[in-house]
């Protein structure tokens, strides 16, 4: 049987039920890395030039890890989902970035999903899959329809089921729809590949429900209302996934929430634009206290902590006081 | 007489409060940590204890600081608390109505806005040194300057020197360039005291409204020279509180003052006693997994009674 690598790192939040079950369909088997640890990070880290951001390095490590687990590896360039609207370089170039960097690099299934152009969407029906993988896999045009519903239930899921995208992924039980409502509600806004990497984020989650506060996510929100959030905040938008931290912080700093927890990273180009006009957002009257963590791979946890500490006891004399 | 104690162990310094039960000072100390805290506050306890009335009983004891978790557990406190918190509630005991704190310490500075009595916003320091106690103590050991002495040294400028502060390391090349160049020696310090002052401002106070009252705390609160600077560039009056060295301190004793009230009286305190005890601490890499966290355990007469430093949860109960 065909083995099929996905990465589990960048966009594999977003789009692994998409993929695994679009290639699993087609009858092959998907193998995927284990979750972020040291080694991977460091073996990333190691092959990656010092400018690139965090979550790029660790998706090498992942790429790493994958190498004579596979016959092949899918990393799709990802130019645009929407029309006009960009992807980070990153992005674009990743399927070449990690071929020059990764010694014994499997063949890499590198589809060009570019929505701008109007050849290839997200769709899998549209990636013309054999012209990798010959003889031409059987099967595909049903694999992609059913590749898509799991998509939209996935998404369905974390809109309406409150499922965190890291549980619905391992497939633990849903927790968050079930937090207390006691205490005070922090939005954790940011890209999955960070928020949900318990690795490099520190376990931030769990962290913020031992600290006493009930979480809510960028995906709970829906996809209408980040989108409005975009539109309220920019205007129009320019980047490919600016709404999981412009669209996020638009809607949850004018929200039911009780503050807003951001985590960018460190040397990312997009992220330092598009935090910039959530912090100015957030500085209008009204607006929901905004925390801003900045990670990297040198972040320690006991800096984390000490800010996330701070911002909730923060939090909680504001949400005490406005029910007083 | 019944009191509280605080300890807010730093990077640098160390510092200790005790208040009695109207939150009145009775006495502090300020001291190295010297990359020892265990030690340190073993043998401050016992300087603290012969300085105490002898009928003073310890109500409630919390910690602050980086190393506020461990000192927690080597003298058993009833609260331990994050350094923003503990110096918002230590300034505003002073200056009820202060709307902004500045505070630099060691290796960290921080900002915090408060209105109406509670914390608004706050920024602290990322990665970077420059502009905190450290970095001065090192240029005034290199231009062989008692740190005490800095700040009126600096007062007697007459025309600052510009420095570049944005990084330590252009400062110092700076610096020397400057002195090299036959600029005074005290208007090189003032000059520091604004580079420093100006790095302070353009990244912690970035974007932050700062309305008076002002107070600055913090071991560099000391420095008159970097008063001044402030407020040249914020134009107004700076409060350096009274014991503002031990803010931190004092803020987490009124914590624990305020947590005896609400649990009605029993604190977790060792007792002085703790100065005898032999604490150690050591550490051993877990194997369980790729991460290999290094897990650090604090024993109090060979028995573990903290354990920290992994990823998860695995060696977090001491009696597994």
């Amino acid at each position: 049987m065909l083995r099929i690598g996905i990465p589990r790192g960048l966009l594999y939040y977003q789009y692994y039920p998409l993929w695994s079950t679009f290639f699993q369909e087609m009858g092959m088997e998907v193998v995927t890395s284990n979750p972020t640890s040291k080694a991977i990070m460091a073996a990333g880290s190691a092959r990656m030039v010092a400018e690139t951001c965090l979550p790029v390095k660790v998706y090498c490590g992942h790429v790493i890890e994958l190498v004579g687990k596979c016959d092949y590896l899918f990393i799709p360039a990802i130019r645009s989902i929407q029309k006009n609207v960009y992807n980070c370089s990153k992005f674009l170039g990743l399927p070449d970035l990690i071929k020059a960097v990764v010694p014994k690099c499997p063949p890499i299934i590198d589809v060009d999903i570019d929505v701008s152009k109007g050849k290839v969407s997200l769709h899998p029906s549209s990636y013309e899959i054999g012209r990798w993988i010959k003889p031409r896999p059987k099967r595909e045009k049903e694999a992609a329809k059913l590749a898509w519903e799991s998509h939209l239930a996935y998404i369905k899921a974390m809109e309406s089921e409150m499922v965190s995208p890291l549980e619905y992924l391992s497939g633990q039980k849903p927790s968050l729809a079930s937090q207390g409502n006691e205490h005070f509600t922090v939005a954790l806004i940011g890209h999955p590949y960070n928020i949900y990497d318990e690795f490099i984020t520190h376990r931030i989650i769990h962290r913020l429900n031992t600290l006493g506060a009930r979480v809510v996510l960028p995906e709970m929100a829906g996809r209408d209302l980040l989108a409005a959030g975009v539109v309220k905040v920019v205007g129009r938008p320019y980047w490919t996934y600016e709404d999981e931290i412009v669209g996020a912080g638009g809607h949850y700093l004018d929200a039911d929430v009780d503050g807003v927890v951001a985590i960018v990273s460190f040397g990312c180009g997009p992220d330092s634009t598009m935090i910039d006009v959530v912090q100015r957002y957030a500085r209008r009257p009204g607006a929901r206290p905004l925390l801003t963590l900045t990670i990297d791979e040198h972040t320690g946890e006991a800096g984390m902590v000490t800010r996330l500490e701070a911002f909730l006891d923060m939090v909680a004399r504001k949400a005490r006081r406005r029910s007083a | 007489m019944e009191a509280y104690l605080g300890i807010d162990v730093g990077s640098v310094t160390t510092k200790f409060a005790v208040l009695d039960e109207k939150d009145e000072l009775v006495t502090s100390l300020y001291t190295r940590t010297l990359g020892r805290p265990i030690d340190v506050i073993q043998e401050s306890m016992q300087k603290i204890l012969a300085r105490l009335p002898a009928d003073l009983v310890i109500k409630g004891v919390g910690t602050t600081g980086s190393a506020r978790y461990l000192a927690g557990v080597v003298v058993g406190a009833d609260v331990v608390k994050n350094e923003v918190t503990a110096h918002a509630v230590g300034a505003s005991h002073y200056i009820p109505d202060v709307q902004t704190i500045i505070e630099i310490g060691g290796q960290d500075s921080k900002m915090i806005i408060m209105r109406d009595g509670i914390v608004t916003d706050f920024g602290m320091n990322t990665v970077c040194a420059a502009g905190t106690g450290s970095f001065l103590d090192q240029q005034a050991s290199r231009l062989n300057i008692e740190i005490e002495d800095f700040g009126p040294l600096a007062l007697k400028s007459k025309s600052a020197v510009r420095i570049a502060g944005r990084c330590t390391v252009f400062a110092e090349s700076d610096m020397i360039h400057k002195q090299q160049m036959g600029y005074g020696v005290q208007d090189i310090l003032y000059g520091l005291c604004e580079a420093l002052t100006r790095n302070y401002l353009n990244n912690i106070g970035l974007g932050k409204e700062i309305l008076p009252p002002v107070a600055f705390q913090g071991g560099v609160a000391s420095n008159v020279g970097i008063v001044r600077a402030f407020e040249e560039s914020l134009k107004t009056e700076i409060v350096v509180p009274p014991h503002h060295q031990v803010m931190g301190a004092i803020g987490v004793a009124l914590l624990s003052h305020e947590k005896s009230m609400d649990n009605g009286g029993t604190t977790k305190f060792k007792g002085f006693g703790i100065s005898d005890m032999e604490y150690a601490a050591t550490s051993f890499e877990c194997k369980a997994c790729t991460n290999i966290c290094e897990i650090i355990q604090i024993k109090v007469e060979r028995k573990v009674i903290a354990r920290w430093g992994g990823r998860c949860d695995k060696w977090d109960d001491i009696n597994g």
